[in-house]
C-alpha cells in the first residue's frame, strides 16, 4: 500500500509542483520541489518490483473499461532514474544560468511540466495515454524552445519542432492503434506475440521524429535556441530518447524486420550526425549533432537492453556536456568556438566535466559509455549483423574525433576571453559523482552482470578495433589541431589538401543535402501547404462560393425574376426558387406514384 | 420538482423572457433579465444532470401531449404530438446549450443598440436550440428546426458588420434549402411508415392503461406487414421511434425495400438517406455546403458567432445521429466510405483554407469546417469508439470554438480589426490574454489532456479499425492533425510572440477585464477536465451508442 501511495506521488508530484510554482514562481522553492520528486522517484525505483503494476478506473468506452493502468517495468524505472537525476540538476544549474531573467518562474514551470510528461510516458500501460504523453512531451519542447519569445528564429524552431514531431506523431497514433487493435488490448504489458511489420515500422517511424533520425532530423539543432539547461534536460538527455524508449517497449512484440529498419536507419543518423558534427562552429550545435549521432547509435541497438543501457549512460553523459558547454557560454558570452579556447584555468570545473563526459562519449574504459557501446557491438554481433559493426567502429572513429577536437578548442591552447565562474560547480559535480558512481564496476573491461539489464557480449577482437578508434579519433584530433584556421574551423582548408577537400566536398554535399535538399523538401512541402492553402481558399472563394452557389444563386435569381417578373427584390426571387423547386419536386413525386 | 414538467421549463422559460422583453418595453433591465433566466435555466439543467440515469437506454423526464391529428382519407389518419425526452445522446448538448447561451449573453457587452430585441432574440434562439434537442417527435423537430433560423437571421442582419445583409441572407437561404430537403424526407415517411401504439389503440388492439410491450409490438407490425388492417384505419406519426422502426413501413410503399422505384439508379430509400444527411450537412457544415459559414461568422457579432459555432453546427452532429442514422441504417452503412471521405475532405479542406486566411475571425471559422469533419468521420465509424468520439468532438467543439471565438471577440472589440498581420508580440501588453490564447490554440489543435484529442483520437480510431471504413481515410484526416497544429501555432506565434507590433499605434490593448478573464478561464478549465477525465460525457452518451449499435 505504501509503495502505491508513493507510486503516485511520483506520478502527481510534477504536476503538483507546476501549479505551486506558478503560483509562488521562486527558483529556490521550485529546486526543492524538484529535489522531492527527485528523491521520491529514485527510492521508488530501489524498491519496486521490477514488474510494478497498477490501474486505476478511468472510463467505460463501448462497454469495455478503459484503465489508467501503469506499468513500471525495469527498462521504465532504469529511465526514470535518469529523469529524476537530470532533471534535479538542471533545476539547480538553471537558477544561476538564468537568474537575470524575469521570467524564471515561468521556465521553472515548464520544467515541472516537462518532468510529469515525461514520467507519464514512461510509466504508462495504456496505449492512449502512452501516446498522449508523447505529444505533451513535445508541447513542453515547444514551450521551451520558444521560451525567449522575443527571438524570431526561437519561435520560428519552436515551431519547426513541433510541426516534424507532429508529422511523427501521426505514424505513432496508427501505428498505435493498430498495435492495440492486432493484440486485442490497450495494454502494452498484455501483449504477447510478434506484431505485423507494418505496425512495427509506423511505430518506429514515429519515434524517427522524435529522436531526430534520419530524415527527420533538422528540428534538433535549431531547438538549440532554447535555453542550455532545457536543451541538456530535454534536447539531449530524456525527451529524444523517448524515440528509443517506444522501440525499448515494442522491442519483444515487434520482429526482426522492424529491428533491421530501426538499426538502418540508427546507422545512417549515427554516421551522419557525427560528421555534421566535426562542421560546426556554435558549440551547442555540435553537441546537437552529436545527440543525432548517439541516438542513432542507440538505434542500431534496435531497441533492446543494449539500446537501453547507452540511453542511460548517454543520458548522464550528455546533460553533463551540455551543462558543461552552458558554463562556458556563461564564461564567454558567446555560443562561437571562435571565441573560446584556453578556458582550462578559467572554468576548470567545466573542463573537467568535459574531460570526463567527453571520454564517455568516447566510450574509454572505466566510463558507462563503455560499457554501453561494447553492449551494443555485443548485441550486433550475436544477432549477426555484421555490416552494421563496421558502420560502428567508422562512427567510433568520427566520433572521438570530433569530441577530441572540440576539447583542445575550448579548452587548449591560447585563452582568448572569458571571466572565470566557479557557480554551475554543484549541479555538475553531481553529475560527474553518479556517472562514476552508477557504472562503475570492479574490472574495468568486464561490466557486472546485473538484474535490471541483460548485457550483451563481444569477443575480444572488437577490443582491438574499439582501441584503434580511439587512437584514429584521437591522433586525427591532435593532427588537425594546428591547421586551424582561427577564423574558420568549421572547414579545415589546409589540412592535406586533396584529402581534405574530398572530405569536405563529401560533408558538404552531406551537409548540403542536409540543408539544401531535405531541409529545403521540409521546407518545400511546407511552402506548398502555403501554396495549395492559398489555392484552395481560392477555389473555396471563386469556384465553390462564386460559381457553385452564387451561379445557383444567380440562377434561381433569375428563374424567379422571370417566373414572378412582378418582383425585383432579392428575397423574394430566392423564395420562389424555393417553392418552384418544392413544387416540381412535389409534382415529380405524385407523378410517380 | 419530478412532477413539473421540466423539460418544457427549459423551452418554455427563455419564451416567456423573450416574449416579456419583446413586448414590454424593458430596456434597461433587458440584460439582466436576459442573464436571470438564462442562469435559471442552467440551475434547472443541472438538476437534470443530476436526476439523470445513465444506466438506461431509455428516454427520460418524458412529456407527452397530443398536438394534432388529421384525416387523410383512404390513408387513415396523420397524428402529431408534443413528446420531449432526454436520452444519452441529447442530455450533453442541452448543457452545452445552456452554458453556451449563459457565457454569451454575459459577453454581450458589446451590443449597445436596439438590446431589448437582441437579448430577446437571443432567447428566442436558444428556446428553439433546446426544443430542437428536446423534440422526439419528427415534426415538432422540425418547427423548432425551422423556426430556429427567424432569430440568427436577425441577430446577423441587425447587429452584423458591414456584409451583414448579403451573409444573413445567405445563412437564410442555405438553412432553408436544408431543411426543405429534411421535409421532404418527413412528409414521405410519414406516409410510409405507420404508428404501432396508436394503430393498436385505434383499432382496439389494446387499451391505454395496458402499456405496450415488446410482444405487442410484434403483433402489430406483423398486421402492418401483411396489410391485414384496413389502410383507413392505420395512424401515421412522426414519432421518431416509430420511424426508425423498418418494421413500421408498409409494404406497399415506395419507402419500401421491396419497391421497385427508382431515381437515377437510387432506390427511394438511399435518396431519402441523401436528403436527410444533406439536410443536416448544411447545418454541420461539410464542405462543399459550408460557404455560408465563414460569411455568417465574420459578419456575427462576437457573442453571435460564439453561440453559431458552439451550439448551432451542432444540430447537424445531432441530426445525423438521431434521424439520418437510426431511420436509414443499412444505407448509412452502405454510404460509410462515402462519408468518411467527406468527413477527410471537411478536414483537410478546411484546414488548408484555415492556413490561408488573413483575418483571425475567418480562420476560426474554417478551423470550425475541420474541426467538424472530425465528428462525420467518426459518425461514418459504426464503430462505438467512433460515435463515442464523434458526440464528444461535438460537444468539445462547443466548448473550444466558443473559446476561440470569445478570443477573437477580446482583439476586435480594442481594435476593430482583426487582421492577423495588424498584430504581434502582444505578449508584453496582454500576458494573461496570451496565457488563455495559448491554452485554447494547444486545446484546439488537440494536445493531449484537452478535450479537442479525446475526440479526435477515438474518432480516428472509430474510423480506422471500423470493418465498413477504409483506413487510408483514416489516415488521410489524420492529415489534419498536422495542418490544425500548422495554422494555429503559426497564428500564436504571429499574433503573440515576437517583438511588440500593432498596425495602428493609436490601439489601446489593455489586458482582459474580469468577465473575459472568468469567461475564457471557465471554458478552459471545461476543457481540461473533459480532456482528463472524459468519462464525464462518455458516461452519459454509452446507453445511447450500444443502443444505436444493435
Amino acid at each position: 500500500m505504501g509503495l502505491n501511495l508513493l507510486f503516485l506521488g511520483v506520478l502527481l508530484l510534477p504536476w503538483a509542483s507546476a501549479l505551486l510554482v506558478a503560483l509562488f514562481p521562486k527558483p529556490l522553492f521550485s529546486i526543492s520541489l524538484s529535489a522531492v520528486f527527485s528523491v521520491a522517484a529514485l527510492y521508488f525505483c530501489t524498491t519496486a518490483p521490477v514488474d510494478f503494476k497498477i490501474a486505476y478506473p478511468w472510463f467505460n468506452l463501448g462497454g469495455q473499461s478503459l484503465n489508467a493502468s501503469f506499468w513500471a517495468n525495469a527498462s521504465a524505472q532504469l529511465v526514470l532514474g535518469l529523469v529524476a537525476l537530470v532533471s534535479f540538476c538542471v533545476q539547480l544549474f538553471s537558477k544561476s544560468y538564468l537568474k537575470d531573467d524575469p521570467s524564471i518562474g515561468r521556465y521553472y514551470l515548464y520544467l515541472h511540466l516537462f518532468v510529469g510528461s515525461m514520467t507519464l510516458l514512461l510509466l504508462t500501460d495504456s496505449i492512449l495515454i502512452f501516446y498522449g504523453a508523447w505529444e505533451l512531451v513535445g508541447a513542453c519542447s515547444y514551450l521551451l524552445i520558444s521560451f525567449w519569445h522575443q527571438k524570431s528564429a526561437a519561435t520560428k524552431a519552436a515551431k519547426k519542432a513541433f510541426l516534424i514531431n507532429r508529422f511523427g506523431d501521426i505514424a505513432l497514433l496508427f501505428g498505435l492503434i493498430a498495435l492495440g487493435f492486432h493484440f486485442n488490448t490497450w495494454q502494452f504489458s498484455a501483449m504477447h506475440g510478434i506484431a505485423p511489420t507494418l505496425i512495427g515500422i509506423a511505430i518506429i517511424a514515429g519515434g524517427m521524429a522524435k529522436s531526430a533520425q534520419f530524415p527527420l532530423m533538422s528540428w534538433l539543432p535549431d531547438a538549440m535556441e532554447g535555453p542550455t539547461p532545457a536543451s541538456a534536460l530535454i534536447h539531449a538527455a530524456t525527451m529524444v530518447a523517448a524515440g528509443v524508449f517506444v522501440g525499448v517497449r515494442v522491442f519483444d512484440i515487434t520482429g526482426p524486420e522492424t529491428h533491421l529498419f530501426m538499426g538502418i536507419i540508427g546507422a545512417i543518423s549515427f554516421l551522419a550526425g557525427a560528421v555534421f558534427a566535426l562542421f560546426q562552429n556554435d558549440i551547442k550545435k555540435t553537441l546537437a549533432y552529436s545527440t543525432i549521432s548517439q541516438l542513432g547509435l542507440m538505434w542500431m541497438g534496435m531497441g533492446s537492453d543494449a539500446s537501453l543501457f547507452h540511453l542511460l549512460t548517454h543520458g548522464i553523459f550528455k546533460a553533463g556536456l551540455f551543462l558543461a558547454a552552458g558554463a562556458v557560454i556563461h564564461t564567454v558570452h558567446s555560443q562561437s568556438l571562435n571565441d573560446m579556447g584556453g578556458l582550462r584555468k578559467k572554468a576548470p570545473v567545466a573542463a573537467l566535466a568535459y574531460l570526463i563526459f567527453g571520454a564517455g562519449l568516447m566510450g574509454l574504459p572505466l566510463t558507462g559509455g563503455f560499457y554501453s557501446k561494447e553492449s551494443i557491438a555485443g548485441y550486433l554481433y550475436t544477432s549477426g549483423h555484421v555490416e552494421l559493426l563496421i558502420v560502428l567502429a567508422l562512427g567510433m572513429v568520427l566520433t572521438s574525433f570530433y569530441i577530441s577536437r572540440q576539447f583542445y578548442l575550448i579548452f587548449m591552447g591560447p585563452l582568448k576571453e572569458g571571466s572565470s565562474t566557479k557557480e554551475f560547480a554543484l549541479p555538475i559535480s553531481i553529475l560527474i559523482i553518479a556517472s562514476l558512481f552508477i557504472w562503475i564496476s570492479v574490472n574495468p573491461l568486464e561490466m557486472h552482470e546485473n538484474t535490471l539489464i541483460s548485457i550483451y557480449h563481444i569477443p575480444s577482437f572488437w577490443l582491438y578495433i574499439t582501441a584503434a578508434t580511439w587512437v584514429l579519433g584521437i591522433a586525427g584530433a591532435y593532427v588537425t589541431r594546428n591547421w586551424i584556421p582561427a577564423g574558420n574551423y568549421q572547414f579545415l582548408p589546409r589540412f592535406w589538401p586533396s584529402l581534405f577537400r574530398f572530405i569536405r566536398w563529401k560533408s558538404r554535399s552531406a551537409q548540403v543535402f542536409e540543408t539544401q535538399f531535405i531541409d529545403r523538401f521540409v521546407n518545400g512541402i511546407a511552402a506548398l501547404q502555403v501554396i495549395i492553402a492559398h489555392l484552395t481558399a481560392w477555389f473555396d472563394k471563386h469556384i465553390v462560393d462564386g460559381i457553385l452557389v452564387g451561379g445557383s444563386a444567380g440562377l434561381s435569381a433569375g428563374t424567379g425574376r422571370i417566373l414572378s417578373r412582378w418582383q425585383s427584390a432579392k428575397v423574394q426571387s430566392y423564395w420562389a426558387m424555393i417553392i418552384v423547386t418544392f413544387a416540381l419536386f412535389l409534382l415529380y413525386a405524385l407523378f410517380i406514384k | 420538482m419530478t412532477n413539473l414538467p421540466l423539460l418544457s421549463l427549459l423551452i418554455g422559460l427563455p419564451l416567456l423572457g423573450a416574449l416579456a422583453l419583446g413586448l414590454g418595453q424593458l430596456k434597461e433591465q433587458a440584460r439582466s433579465i436576459a442573464i436571470g433566466l438564462s442562469t435559471l435555466q442552467l440551475a434547472l439543467l443541472g438538476y437534470i444532470y443530476s436526476a439523470f440515469d445513465n444506466t438506461s437506454g431509455l428516454f427520460q423526464f418524458n412529456e407527452t401531449h397530443n398536438w394534432f391529428s388529421i384525416s387523410i382519407g383512404s390513408m387513415g389518419q396523420f397524428m402529431s404530438k408534443y413528446t420531449l425526452g432526454v436520452d444519452g445522446l441529447s442530455i450533453s448538448l442541452i448543457l452545452l446549450t445552456g452554458l453556451i447561451t449563459w457565457v454569451a449573453l454575459w459577453n454581450s457587452t458589446d451590443i449597445k443598440e436596439k438590446i431589448g430585441g437582441y437579448y430577446a432574440l437571443v432567447l428566442l434562439l436558444n428556446a428553439s436550440i433546446m426544443g430542437c434537442f428536446l423534440a422526439k417527435d419528427l415534426f415538432l423537430f422540425y418547427v423548432f428546426f425551422e423556426f430556429m433560423l427567424l432569430p440568427m437571421y436577425f441577430l446577423i442582419g441587425i447587429w452584423g458588420g458591414p456584409r451583414r445583409n448579403y451573409a444573413s441572407l445567405k445563412f437564410f437561404i442555405y438553412t432553408l434549402v436544408g431543411s426543405l430537403l429534411i421535409l421532404i424526407v418527413m412528409l414521405g415517411m410519414g406516409v410510409a411508415y405507420v404508428d404501432p401504439y396508436e394503430t393498436a389503440l385505434l383499432n382496439g388492439l389494446i387499451r391505454p392503461e395496458q402499456g405496450f410491450n415488446l410482444e405487442a409490438l410484434k403483433a402489430v407490425q406483423q398486421l402492418i406487414q401483411s396489410q391485414e388492417l384496413a389502410t383507413s384505419s392505420l395512424v401515421h406519426s412522426f414519432d421518431m421511434q416509430a420511424l426508425a422502426d423498418y418494421n413500421n413501413c408498409q409494404i406497399t410503399s415506395i419507402l419500401h425495400i421491396s419497391s421497385g422505384w427508382a431515381l437515377a439508379g437510387m432506390s427511394a430509400r438511399e435518396c431519402g438517406f441523401w436528403l436527410l444527411f444533406i439536410g443536416f450537412a448544411i447545418k454541420l457544415p461539410m464542405v462543399p455546403l459550408h460557404t455560408w459559414l465563414p460569411d455568417a461568422h465574420v459578419e456575427a457579432p462576437t457573442p453571435i458567432s460564439v453561440l453559431l459555432a458552439g451550439v448551432l453546427l451542432k444540430i447537424g452532429a445531432y441530426g445525423w445521429l438521431r434521424i439520418t442514422i437510426p431511420f436509414f441504417q443499412a444505407e448509412a452503412i452502405e454510404a460509410a466510405n462515402i462519408l468518411a471521405g467527406l468527413g477527410a475532405l471537411s478536414i483537410v479542406y478546411g484546414a488548408y483554407n484555415a492556413l490561408a486566411m488573413t483575418d483571425l475571425k475567418k480562420l476560426v471559422a474554417y478551423s470550425s469546417v475541420s474541426h467538424m469533419g472530425f465528428v462525420l468521420i467518426g459518425i461514418a465509424a459504426f464503430t462505438a469508439e467512433g460515435w463515442q468520439g464523434a458526440i464528444f468532438q461535438t460537444i468539445s467543439h462547443g466548448v473550444l470554438s466558443a473559446l476561440l471565438f470569445l478570443m477573437v471577440g477580446v482583439l476586435y472589440s480594442r481594435t476593430g480589426n482583426r487582421e492577423i498581420d495588424s498584430y504581434s508580440g502582444l505578449v508584453t501588453l496582454m500576458p494573461r490574454f496570451t496565457v488563455i490564447s495559448g491554452i485554447a490554440i494547444f486545446a484546439s489543435l488537440g494536445l493531449p489532456g484537452f478535450s479537442g484529442f479525446i475526440g479526435e483520437f477515438f474518432s480516428l480510431m472509430g474510423a480506422f479499425t471500423s470493418p465498413f471504413v477504409h483506413p487510408g481515410i483514416a489516415v488521410l484526416g489524420a492529415l489534419g492533425l498536422l495542418l490544425g497544429a500548422g495554422y494555429l501555432l503559426w497564428t500564436f506565434q504571429k499574433i503573440y510572440l515576437g517583438k511588440h507590433y500593432q498596425k495602428n499605434a493609436d490601439w489601446s490593448l489593455p489586458d482582459l477585464t474580469k468577465l473575459e478573464l472568468l469567461s475564457l478561464f471557465g471554458l478552459g478549465i471545461i476543457s481540461i477536465l473533459l480532456g482528463v477525465y472524459p468519462g464525464l460525457l462518455f458516461e452519459l452518451s454509452e446507453k445511447f451508442v450500444t443502443g444505436l449499435l444493435k
